[in-house]
């Protein structure tokens, strides 16, 4: 088993709280994809046995939505707004910047599997441009020293945990 | 209530059954029409004649409106609507050929086109593709997109066109999908299946079947007939003949009872392919894989081409000459010396109606004698040709499409998808759209479990107690019409078990389950029981049948509402015409008009007497035309000693079967599509086939065998084709059932269970789901879907003895052995086994007794 | 000017519900209760004539009003949160900071309505603005306003919130139904209205977070008042997300009719850096663009549609002089084809191809009668899609060709951008 028995007792909590079982397909998803990091047809299997729901409408939604990645990612998934509101503030450099600073191009995950770098869609956090978000997290108002220091706090966090 | 998607079901309104439409009228391209309220712009338009181009749209899905092909202009609207999603309203007024229209219409194409490879030449489906006609008619000739085509490849894309194999018959090529959700509609929808999806989104949106898996469902060839376009492309067909060249043939499905309605394409020398042919009484224009490829065993090269003799112990080729002047000598040999009554015939449920007809009389009115039959699958017949409440049942007025006005419908004893492929789809239509509440009782789990609102699975051999149970609760609770107390009382005394408790106990099904199906059955206002196969293998059917016919009285259900359903393509209609020993009073009369002389007076012989009877040397002579007990009879040793016992066995047949082996002499048999004739459905329905392609020289008829039989030994039968038509049809159509007594009641008493303490495991064999009979082990696209024959066993069990799938294990009753392959099956929970008997290499009958089906110990095997 | 939604907005623990209590919440809901008739908050909302703040600006109590009461089905609510058209961080403001604010609307419309399950379905990015709204919904059923018999009224209520997992269509109602059921957030086709047959096949009113924040107010202060602020057609105040280049960005709410003008440089401080002002989109990425000399455009639906574009979901996104229309227009346009469903033929192929169009013009390659050819792709696509993403898609594609199409021009003949952007990162 891939999920653990807490994802699957969220998921079984949230899914008797809807009309429908199969209406816990994207709970399912997102919980499955906070504790894994990521989805695949082996989670969707075990989903679709939780929920029993068939595993192909499990695979169907799932690829629908972009939010999950569907393969392996660093331990820090950094979503990078490359939207209107964002890029009138500086996307475009943003992004350049952070490819040299993280050593890696759009797409990739660093040596150290700690950082994957993407550019996604408007994230909601218009107002606040350039912004990103990183794993659950908004990152707003960025500026070349913040992202520095959100980086290296990152950094020193993985450190932490990993000791 | 949630189907096994999790998505709503409808509630079913029975108040508007029955009730006159009301009309609305509405005006398409300045002419007025007045339709049924509901229908739609589409069906409006298409009723006068006005051709509204569509992609997404089928006649029997739910309209999405994606395609936007069939875009109209209504007044007062706004923009332009979907005419296969806008219901007509009174006043309406459409247009359908705007030049708006038309610039919308070749928009569409034009984006269809954007990622569409430009190569029809090469495309199978060119020719019959929707797209094609379209572009044409719209005449879009210039292409103004000037970028790479997207190309839909992944790491299992094999082919230079971009195709790959989704299923065992199915290509797919993604470059050229429009994106109109047919084939998933269509397996989820209609078929409940759910091995095909649609993935990622947007302009990158993909089919697929399900990651890592395969489309294999039973229905899966309709979603190549229903792609508009050559995504979706069957291997049975492509690149083998272009679909302009082949002619089309009028059939039916070969095998099951439904009578599934298929076009035959072909050019006389070779079948090519089948697809539906619409029937909306039957099949609504969806089949299953047996009848879309069970086609092929006619063009198998391992026909049989010339009759041939045993000689010395072998069987050597021979002249038809020399064949039928042996066949006419031995019978006349054995008529002479011993009588008619050792001489017996048997045929096969599948033969034509009118081959069944002809039999009959050839061994009825020619030969003088009662011995024959056509119930020769997996039901051993004993000492009884059926009781009068199961034959009563078994002739019932049924019809498939009635289905859709129940609101109860109770399965008793039957893997519904396998043995009744096109009521299968009928039922999950009612579910789906009209609410109708599905009950099911089995012997094991079956895939109608995810529409079952109860799948109650009872103990092997407790049919009989189940029924008496549902009696019990009927009567306990009041629940009877009809009546009255004291006669009540009077049929609760013809029960055994004596009580519900004990009942319940018996078949292992909670007393609550039981009462509430005799609830709900109660309180319906057009409830159905039908039996299928599980009931009709189970050794005491007469027990339970009689248990249904009590439960119909009890309950006022019509006489077209409980019914055993039949097995075979012609199985009603050999017992319309009278291939079995005992007749009704009325087919007996109809018979002697017609013949104009008495029938023979002897009282004849069922399957099991016939072969009882040789066993002990009482029948010497006997003529097997198209069927193969040897393989599908229960108890595979008692049918080899009595068919080794025979003084002169004659054969006919497409293929050297276990059966023919056994034969004095072997006759090449035509198929069904080598000749015209009829078939009487599992409704009592009677529908003619064509004929399709000229048989090899070698091969002849069932009819043309029988005349020639009958020539030789100065029997003639003086019928010719036409006359033998309209004969036959006569007697079908003068069949009288006898209808239910309502008054009558008989005794529903569960036989003891056989013992079986060193056998633990009960054995159920029966088709594959992508077999039938004997004859689809020559139909390589069947093959691909189940290549070999294998022990189906639950993962519990599996678990429990240690075994893995493939791995090799030792099946063993009191009367045979086998080792197999194990596979984990979908749907069983229990200790419950199956083995298809479709396999001529496996001799599975081997395993089941004739008193009460199989009960094994299996063992894993070793070395693997 | 007085606020409904940020009033308490710089209070840190406003979130919570005896913060909430404190400044006044939960008194509406109560009146409501005791007495109005489901009837009459359906009438009182008409009055306040207040209206959808999602983007279509369609009457509140008219929709609610569709429902039929009498099918013996179950009847939803939908709050939409999905805030995904670009520009739009409005109800996050309200989900995270004043989530109470949101029950209680959710409360009156249910009530309202006769439905006894609510769900908010929030993007599933927002996963904070998420989790604050579960914690005030468990708040609130731990002080039993949530559940079984409500204040001891007898009317039972469950809020459910479900988050999405990426997909700006699935704010579309018909998508959004779609996602909540578990399938595939594809949109499908009306009618059936959702009023009619929306989630499960059950009536269903969908109404966004702002709308059914307003609601509260109404009751607590009167129609009156209410309609006291903004115009005679377009009542009430609403949050404008400011957004690009000024240089004080944010979510203000003001009265519907201000000036845009004072949203931009009063309380936006102005174009950044005293930039020269080139366009303005007023609504949300698919709304029209507005030119500089219609700054002063009164923001209320009709005065918005007057002058050509739509008020939308309030998202003034604020293009200053570096910009290349062309690079703007392919940004947005990047956005629609990443986000088209696919369910349909004219969206799903056509803002893939209008994205290869206009991307070829903006990398250098773009072909002479390129401008006609996109243009008539937007023609094919107008009107012709099962939900409005097509032509969201679309507006903005005919308006920056309208109002630049020399930058367009003159980037095909030279390959290159008229205006080189390059906005700096510091
Ligand atoms: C493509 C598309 C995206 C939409 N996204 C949102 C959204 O993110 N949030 C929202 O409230 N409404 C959105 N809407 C509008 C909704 O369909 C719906 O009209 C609205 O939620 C109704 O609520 P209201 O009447 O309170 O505005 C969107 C509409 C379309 C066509
Ligand atoms: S594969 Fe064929 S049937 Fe399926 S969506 Fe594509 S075009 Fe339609
Ligand atoms: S046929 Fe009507 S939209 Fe496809």
């Amino acid at each position: 088993m891939i999920l653990k028995e807490s994802t699957i007792k969220e998921i079984k909590t949230r899914m008797e709280r809807y009309p429908s079982r199969r209406s816990a397909i994207l709970p399912a998803l997102t919980a499955a994809y906070r504790q894994v990091g990521h989805l695949d047809n082996a989670v969707y299997k075990e989903i679709s046995r939780v929920i029993e729901i068939p595993y192909v409408e499990i695979a169907e939604a799932a690829t629908f939505y972009t939010m999950f990645p569907k393969h392996e990612v660093g331990k820090y998934l950094i979503q990078v707004c490359h939207n209107i509101s964002c890029s009138l503030r500086g996307a475009d450099n943003m992004l350049i910047y952070m490819q040299e600073k993280l050593g890696i191009k759009m797409g990739e995950t660093t040596d150290d599997n700690l950082f994957t770098l993407i550019s996604v869609e408007c994230l909601g956090g218009c107002s606040a441009a350039p912004m990103m978000q990183i794993n659950q997290d908004y990152y707003e108002d960025l500026s070349r020293e913040k992202i520095d220091t959100i980086f290296a706090d990152l950094r020193a966090k993985a450190e932490e945990e990993g000791k | 209530m949630q189907g096994r998607n999790g998505l709503p079901v409808c509630v079913k309104n029975m108040s508007d059954n029955g009730k006159e439409k009301e009309q609305v009228t509405l005006t398409i391209d300045g002419k007025e029409i007045s339709v049924d309220k509901g229908t739609t712009v589409l069906d409006a338009a298409t009723l006068m004649g006005i051709h509204i181009p569509t992609f997404c749209w089928h006649p029997k899905l739910d309209s999405i409106g994606a395609c936007r092909m069939c875009l109209v202009d209504v007044e007062k609207f706004p923009k332009p609507a979907v005419a296969c999603a806008t219901e007509a309203m009174p006043g309406m007024i459409v247009r359908t050929d705007t030049d708006e229209i038309v610039k919308a219409r070749r928009g569409v194409l034009e984006f269809m086109l954007l990622n569409h490879p430009l190569d029809c030449p090469t495309c199978d489906k060119g020719g019959e593709c929707d797209l094609q006609d379209n572009v044409f008619h719209y005449g879009i000739d210039k292409s103004r997109q000037a970028f790479t085509r997207r190309r839909v490849i992944d790491d299992q894309t094999t082919d230079a066109f971009d195709d790959k194999r989704i299923g065992p018959e199915i290509i797919r090529n993604m470059n050229r999908c429009v994106t109109c959700y047919k084939c998933i509609r269509f397996n989820k929808e209609i078929a409940g299946e759910y091995d095909l999806g649609a993935y990622e989104r947007g302009n990158h949106t993909v089919i697929d079947a399900a990651p890592g898996e395969q489309i294999d469902n039973f229905y899966s060839g309709n979603v190549v007939e229903i792609c508009p376009v050559g995504a979706l492309t069957n291997t049975d067909w492509r690149y083998k003949i272009r679909n302009w060249k082949a002619k089309q043939t009028l059939s039916l499905c070969s095998h099951d009872a439904d009578g599934q309605n298929i076009m035959l394409w072909h050019d006389q020398r070779q079948l090519w392919r089948a697809t539906s042919r619409r029937n909306d009484d039957i099949d609504d224009g969806w089949i299953c894989n047996i009848a879309r490829y069970g086609y092929q065993y006619i063009n198998s090269p391992d026909r049989l081409k010339t009759p041939l003799i045993k000689k010395e112990g072998k069987q050597v080729p021979a002249s038809w000459d020399e064949a039928i002047s042996l066949i006419s000598k031995r019978f006349k040999e054995i008529k002479d010396s011993k009588g008619s009554v050792c001489l017996a015939g048997l045929i096969g449920g599948n033969q034509s109606v009118e081959t069944a007809y002809l039999f009959n009389k050839f061994f009825r009115n020619k030969l003088h004698t009662n011995n024959l039959d056509y119930r020769l699958e997996y039901i051993d017949l004993k000492g009884s040709d059926e009781t009068e409440a199961y034959n009563c049942l078994y002739r019932a007025p049924f019809t498939i499409a009635d289905l859709e006005q129940a609101d109860v419908v109770f399965v008793f004893g039957s893997n519904f998808i396998k043995d009744h492929p096109a009521i299968n789809l009928r039922l999950r239509k009612a579910y789906r759209k009209f609410g109708t509440k599905v009950y099911t009782a089995n012997p094991v789990e079956t895939k109608s479990a995810d529409i079952s609102l109860d799948e109650m699975i009872y103990s092997p051999d407790t049919e009989t107690a189940f029924i008496a149970g549902l009696i019990h609760a009927i009567i306990d609770n009041k629940y009877y019409k009809n009546i009255d107390e004291t006669k009540a009382a009077e049929v609760k005394t013809m029960l055994a078990p004596a009580t519900l408790d004990e009942a319940a106990r018996l078949c292992g099904i909670e007393q609550e389950r039981i009462v509430n199906l005799a609830k709900v059955l109660s309180e319906a206002n057009n409830p159905y029981i039908l039996a299928g196969d599980y009931f009709v293998a189970s050794a005491k059917r007469h027990r339970t049948a009689n248990g249904m016919y009590d439960l119909a009285n009890l309950l006022g259900i019509k006489d077209s509402n409980a019914i055993i359903l039949a097995s075979q393509a012609n199985s009603m209609g050999a017992d319309r015409v009278g291939v079995r020993p005992r007749l009704t009073e009325n087919l007996k009369k109809t018979l002697i008009d017609k013949w104009g002389e008495e029938l023979p007076e002897s009282p004849g012989s069922n399957t099991s007497q016939i072969l009882n009877n040789s066993l002990d040397e009482e029948i010497d002579g006997l003529f097997i035309l198209g069927a193969n007990p040897a393989m599908r009879y229960p108890d595979g040793p008692f049918v080899n000693s009595a068919l080794d016992k025979l003084d002169f066995l004659v054969v006919a047949d497409l293929f050297e079967t276990a059966t023919s082996a056994k034969a004095d002499v072997v006759l090449p048999l035509a198929g069904w599509a080598e000749q015209s004739g009829a078939y009487v459905n599992v409704e009592g329905r009677y529908q003619k086939f064509e004929k399709a392609q000229d048989a090899d020289k070698g091969i002849k008829s069932g009819i043309e065998i029988i005349h020639s039989i009958a020539r030789a030994m100065d029997l003639s039968l003086n019928l010719d084709n036409a006359a033998l038509m309209h004969e036959t049809k006569d007697i079908v159509d003068a069949f009288e059932r006898e209808a239910r007594d309502e008054a009558k009641f008989f005794e529903v008493k569960q036989a003891q269970i056989p013992e079986h303490d060193n056998y633990p495991y009960r054995l159920l064999v029966g088709n594959d789901i992508h077999h039938f009979g004997y004859v689809t082990e020559h139909c390589p696209s069947l093959m691909r879907f189940t290549p070999e024959p294998y022990l189906e066993i639950s993962p519990n069990l599996a678990e429990k003895l240690g075994i893995d799938e493939e791995t090799l294990v030792r099946i063993e009753s009191t009367t045979g052995k086998l080792v197999l392959k194990a596979r984990f099956s979908e749907y069983f929970e229990g200790d419950v086994l199956f083995i298809p008997n479709n396999f001529s290499a496996t001799e599975v009958t081997g395993l089941v007794s004739r008193e009460g089906g199989g009960w094994v110990k299996i063992e894993k095997l070793d070395d693997k | 000017m007085e606020q409904v939604f940020l009033k308490y907005i710089d209070d840190p623990n406003q979130h919570k519900i005896d913060t909430y209590i404190e400044h006044g919440g939960y008194q509406a809901i109560q009146k409501v209760f005791k007495e109005y008739q489901p009837t009459e908050v359906i009438d009182t909302v008409k009055a306040s004539g207040v209206r959808g703040r999602g983007g279509a600006g369609f009457p509140a109590g008219l929709k609610w009003s569709f429902v039929p009461q009498n099918t013996g089905k179950p009847i939803y609510l939908a709050c939409n949160g999905d805030e995904s058209e670009p520009g739009t961080c409005k109800d996050r403001v309200i989900m995270e900071n004043n989530p109470h604010l949101i029950i209680e609307g959710i409360m009156i419309c249910c009530y309202a309505i006769n439905a006894h399950h609510a769900f908010i379905y929030i993007r599933g990015e927002f996963a904070h603005p998420a989790a604050r709204v579960e914690a005030a919904i468990n708040e609130a059923y731990a002080k039993g306003y949530l559940g079984k018999n409500i204040f001891g009224t007898g009317f039972d209520l469950d809020i459910i919130v479900h988050t999405g997992g990426g997909a700006y269509i699935c704010g579309e109602e018909t998508s959004l139904l779609s996602s909540i059921e578990g399938s595939r957030g594809n949109a499908r086709i009306r009618p059936p209205f959702p009023a009619v047959e929306g989630l499960y096949k059950c009536p269903t009113v969908i109404n966004n977070v702002e709308t059914l924040s307003s609601l509260p107010s109404i009751f607590n202060n009167g129609v009156e008042w209410y309609r006291s602020h903004g115009t005679e057609k377009s009542p009430g105040t609403k949050i404008f997300s400011l957004s690009g280049n000024v240089n004080k960005p944010g979510n203000y709410e003001v009265d519907l009719g201000t000036p845009l003008s004072y949203v931009i440089n009063d309380l936006g401080g102005g174009i950044q850096n005293g930039h020269k002002l080139k366009a303005i989109i007023p609504g949300g990425s698919s709304t029209p663009l507005l030119m500089p000399d219609q700054i002063d455009t009164p923001l209320d639906y009709e005065a918005v549609a007057e002058a050509g574009s739509m008020l939308g979901s309030g998202a003034i996104i604020v293009i200053d002089e570096r910009s290349c229309m062309v690079w703007v227009l392919m940004k947005l346009i990047n956005f629609y084809a990443h986000e088209s469903c696919g369910r349909c033929t004219p969206c799903r192929e056509g803002t893939a191809w209008l994205k290869q169009l206009i991307n070829r013009i903006e990398n250098g390659d773009g072909q002479p009668g390129d401008i006609e050819l996109i243009l008539d792709v937007c023609d094919n696509i107008m009107g012709r899609t099962i939900c409005p993403l097509g032509d969201a898609a679309v507006m903005p594609v005919r308006s920056f060709i309208q109002h630049f199409r020399d930058e367009f021009e003159y980037h095909i003949e030279h390959k290159k951008c008229k205006v080189e952007t390059d906005y700096p990162f510091v």
